[in-house]
């Protein structure tokens, strides 16, 4: 995947919530707020942002997804970086959209938000410069790479900073470079496999009795949360951010 | 009526007339693919052996632990070509020895030696071609294979055995003996070439 | 609701298969892990380099296919062209008939899958043997490929023993060093009696001519080394410049493959036999087809074109291991298939057009790829495709609702906000098509619509 070298790292940052954030998961909304604070930042959040079109786009409706992200270029004005607590659709940003909009008249704006657009992790460790983060988190956890942060900074961002944190232990786990099956409508219309997919995904992380499964994606986490809690043996998930904030808040 | 070739042609030339600009041939220095240990590793001859025996290629330095080898793995005839006079004695101690390679004793033949045009350490590989082993079948039909490797014809690189290509109508890179995994993945050798290759190298 | 097929396949897999092939893939995915990580320090730039590689001799085809064809006749080769399938399958029975042959014997190729010559050649009274171990016991089958590298991944030694059996190979037994002894000896006759030998090419190099074979069992050797014919099938898209770009796809084909620094078995042919090397056949025919390659060019596909046909992106899907390779209902199975196989069904796009759909743009495929072609923007592009031209996809959603409401904010947030009743009623009563294939193995959190918005607005007020 292509990302722009000269992406902005300003402190006034906008958010991008994502909808999953949005309709489920407001906790790793807010933790992220509190994260980028904690790291300098002014944290602004576009009201009009909705999603960033990746349903349409993946379902292969190139006209429908790019109705939604021609709002989302205007939503997301300006210079500042926009942050993604979410390493798939900040892929859909600076990835995707540039390709649905490759015969496009109006490719240059979509670029524009391309090349202003971090996924979190990368943002914190590879725009703000952050090394460490402070504060203790005791637990072991399994961490899964989100796909679509392949061939990005952002798996090896989050995983520095986790490192980083007092008591925490990242625990390895078989067959890591396997996707956890969510794959967005693909759950749906291909349930088996997608099921299949991420009840294997499950066996090889829990099989190390981990903590928490953590990733930088809510998307894989519904997922797996959900495959695990119909299976009647719940896990419990984390986005790696919700572990930044906790890590803060018992450090005081 | 324009030909198939025409039709082809016409149409690739359609495909890419309309590319605003096409890949460039990209510059790479000959040896980019080179395993980073190559740089380290000593002599080539030594690493050649050790390459080989690690694609499990035997390697012999001379000639009677060759031959007792052949006799201990029970061969009965060995075709051995006409000029390799001392082998050929050494051979028929213990088996029936032949220079004279044909069709109609393809499956009596159990060893052959033929001599190869080269070897490349980086991989272990033999090189064969028609010039050196002048019936093809000799060289891959009998269980055991040895190829008279000459220390002064390996290659340090893959790189180097490619840019050294002789002109011949056929050139093999043997590395190991022949295998599959085909069956649940299990490895067996000796599948429709040699199940047991060697070199001599002389 | 109908279901996708490959969904369907994969649900009625039988279970051993199933996790026959995915053990089976999982080892090749860890044995190419391990050789490129002990080898190379930086094996992405690598594939990269291969990648621009392969991309520049496409972009030059015109160049290189003339090139390759002059060297090729410089040699001594015949050289012909199919545009079709049907074209090629009877280019090489016209060759036959011609010279009066009788008997092929044939190393594994995927074209001759693709065009399915074994069919053809049948039925003009020409007998045909597949000598690769695996591709033999597929034919007597009458079974197809599941995989491009290790086509009988999905059949256990019980199967092939069975077959033998049948085929009067012996009696029962199903342990594999009997089973390999006995083709040896099975094959050995056949290749004796052959009139031609059939095989594919990995790579032909346009400045020399050189064709390049890679195999591990030594069959494409025996093609070459008992027959009097050679007859060469080549995907016009095999070209490369030179031998010198050898050293970089080489390097790469058999690691990502096998795990092998290179195969047994690498052979470089530069024409027929000469008087003074008389050994090899005494004919040699190159087939350049086309068979929508062309077509393939002039798409916005065209990087699948520089595939080498390693089956390493195969060994690595989730999806592919799931399903294994029948479900994909084509020569080319896996991620690789999933693009090529619509794309060289032409006109009938649509009916593989579910194909692209199979997969849940993980990009595993992209990143063990060693001419790295970029799979999933390729599968996105077939999908929007596919939607233009109004395929067929079950159980996937319709999006035009979804994007009205994600380009009016004021509809959005209400939605988020009045949503919550989802939380008051049992979710596995509703009549929601989509949302039924979820609930059936997973649950859903609680709706929080809105939440996080008014914190937002309240911490702002602070
Ligand atoms: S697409 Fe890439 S990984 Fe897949 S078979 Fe072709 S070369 Fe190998």
């Amino acid at each position: 995947m292509t990302q722009s070298p000269s992406r902005p790292t300003g402190r006034t940052v906008q958010l991008m919530a994502t909808c999953l954030c949005d309709a489920f998961f407001d906790d790793v909304a807010k933790a992220t707020v509190e994260v980028l604070e904690h790291a300098g930042c002014e944290v602004e959040f576009p009201e009009n942002q909705t999603c960033c079109g990746q349903p349409a786009f993946n379902c292969g409706d190139w006209p429908a997804s790019r109705e939604v992200m021609r709002h989302t270029t205007r939503v997301f004005e300006g210079d500042k970086p926009v942050i993604v607590p979410s390493g798939s659709c900040a892929a859909m940003l600076f990835h995707g959209a540039p390709l649905e909009f490759e015969k496009e008249k109006d490719l240059p704006t979509v670029q524009k938000l391309a090349s202003r657009t971090w996924e979190l992790a990368d943002f914190l460790v590879n725009g703000l410069g952050i090394e460490k983060w402070p504060g203790r988190f005791p637990a072991r956890i399994a961490f899964h790479r989100a796909c679509h942060t392949r061939g990005t900074g952002s798996g090896e961002a989050a995983l520095k900073l986790l490192e980083s944190i007092d008591g925490l232990e990242v625990i390895p786990f078989g067959e890591a470079e396997q996707c956890c099956g969510f794959g967005g409508t693909f759950s749906v219309s291909f349930p088996h496999v997608s099921s299949s997919m991420g009840c294997l995904k499950l066996e090889h992380m829990t099989a190390a009795n981990p903590d928490f499964i953590v990733s930088g994606d809510m998307s894989c986490l519904m997922h797996l949360g959900g495959l695990a809690d119909r299976g009647g043996q719940p896990v419990k998930t984390l986005h790696f951010v919700q572990i930044l904030q906790s890590a803060l808040h018992r450090h005081g | 009526m324009s030909t198939a070739r025409d039709q082809i042609f016409s149409s690739v030339r359609a495909a890419l007339a309309p590319l605003p600009e096409r890949t460039a041939r990209p510059v790479f220095s000959k040896d980019v693919a080179e395993p980073h240990w190559l740089a380290t590793e000593a002599d080539s001859l030594t690493l050649f052996q050790k390459r080989a025996e690690a694609t499990g290629t035997k390697c012999f330095t001379d000639m009677e632990s060759c031959a007792a080898w052949l006799r201990s793995q029970g061969v009965r005839t060995v075709y051995i070509p006409a000029p390799l006079t001392r082998l050929a004695a050494l051979c028929s101690e213990f088996c029936e020895v032949t220079s004279n390679y044909t069709r109609a004793r393809v499956n009596e033949i159990d060893a052959a030696f033929t001599p190869a045009a080269g070897a490349i350490a980086e991989s272990g590989s033999i090189i064969l071609s028609d010039e050196s082993t002048p019936d093809r079948l000799a060289a891959l039909a009998p269980w055991h294979h040895i190829a008279l490797v000459s220390r002064a014809e390996i290659h340090r690189t893959i790189a180097d055995a490619l840019a050294a290509m002789p002109d011949d109508p056929n050139l093999i890179w043997v590395t190991g003996p022949s295998k599959t995994a085909d069956v649940e993945g299990i490895l067996i050798q000796g599948v429709h070439g040699p199940g047991a290759q060697a070199c001599l190298i002389v | 609701m109908a279901e996708q097929k490959v969904e369907l396949f994969a649900r009625r897999l039988d279970r051993g298969v199933q996790q026959a092939v995915h053990s089976n893939s999982a080892a090749g995915t860890e044995k190419r892990y391990t050789v490129l990580g002990k080898d190379y320090s930086a094996p992405d730039d690598l594939r990269r380099l291969a990648g621009q590689i392969r991309q520049h001799a496409i972009e030059h085809l015109d160049t290189y296919l003339e090139q390759a064809e002059q060297s090729l006749k410089r040699q001594g080769a015949h050289v012909h062209y199919a545009v079709t399938a049907e074209d090629a399958c009877r280019a090489v029975s016209d060759i036959l008939q011609k010279a009066g042959a009788k008997k092929v014997v044939k190393s594994k190729s995927m074209i001759s899958e693709e065009i399915h010559l074994n069919d053809h050649l049948g039925s003009v009274g020409i007998e045909s043997v597949e000598t690769d171990l695996g591709e033999y016991i597929i034919q007597i089958d009458g079974d197809h490929p599941s995989h491009i590298v290790k086509p009988i991944i999905h059949k256990n030694r019980r199967d092939i023993a069975k077959s033998f059996e049948r085929e009067g190979l012996g009696d029962y037994n199903d342990d594999p060093e009997t089973i390999t002894r006995r083709a040896r000896v099975f094959m050995r006759d056949k290749y004796l009696q052959a009139d031609a030998g059939i095989t594919g090419a990995n790579f032909v190099s346009a400045e020399t001519g050189r064709l390049v074979l890679v195999t591990n069992e030594g069959n494409s050797r025996f093609c070459l080394a008992a027959p009097k014919i050679h007859i060469a099938l080549v995907g016009i898209e095999k070209v490369i410049p030179s031998d010198a770009e050898l050293a970089v796809l080489l390097n790469l084909l058999g690691r990502s493959a096998t795990g092998q620094q290179l195969t047994v078995y690498t052979e470089f042919i530069n024409g027929p036999a000469r008087t003074d090397r008389p050994s090899g056949p005494q004919e040699m025919h190159v087939i350049f087809v086309d068979n929508q390659r062309s077509q393939i060019l002039a798409s916005d596909c065209r990087e699948i074109l520089r595939c080498i046909r390693c089956g390493a992106c195969l060994n690595v899907c989730p999806v592919y291991r799931q399903a294994s390779g029948h479900a994909y209902r084509s020569v080319y199975p896996g991620p690789v298939g999933a693009v090529l196989s619509p794309l060289l069904a032409g006109k009938n796009f649509k009916q593989l057009a579910d194909l692209p759909k199979a997969s849940s743009l993980c990009g595993a495929c992209n990143e063990v790829c060693p001419v790295d072609i970029p799979i999933p923007d390729l599968l996105l592009k077939l999908r929007n495709r596919g939607h233009e031209e109004h395929a067929p996809s079950p159980g996937t959603p319709p999006m035009g609702a979804f994007a009205k409401l994600a380009s009016s904010p004021m509809l959005w947030r209400f939605a988020m906000k009045s949503n919550k009743v989802m939380n008051l009623v049992p979710l596995e009563k509703l009549p929601l098509p989509y949302l039924q294939p979820w609930l059936k193995t997973r649950t859903l959190p609680e709706w929080r619509g809105g939440e996080f918005r008014s914190w937002m607005k309240d911490r702002r007020k602070k």
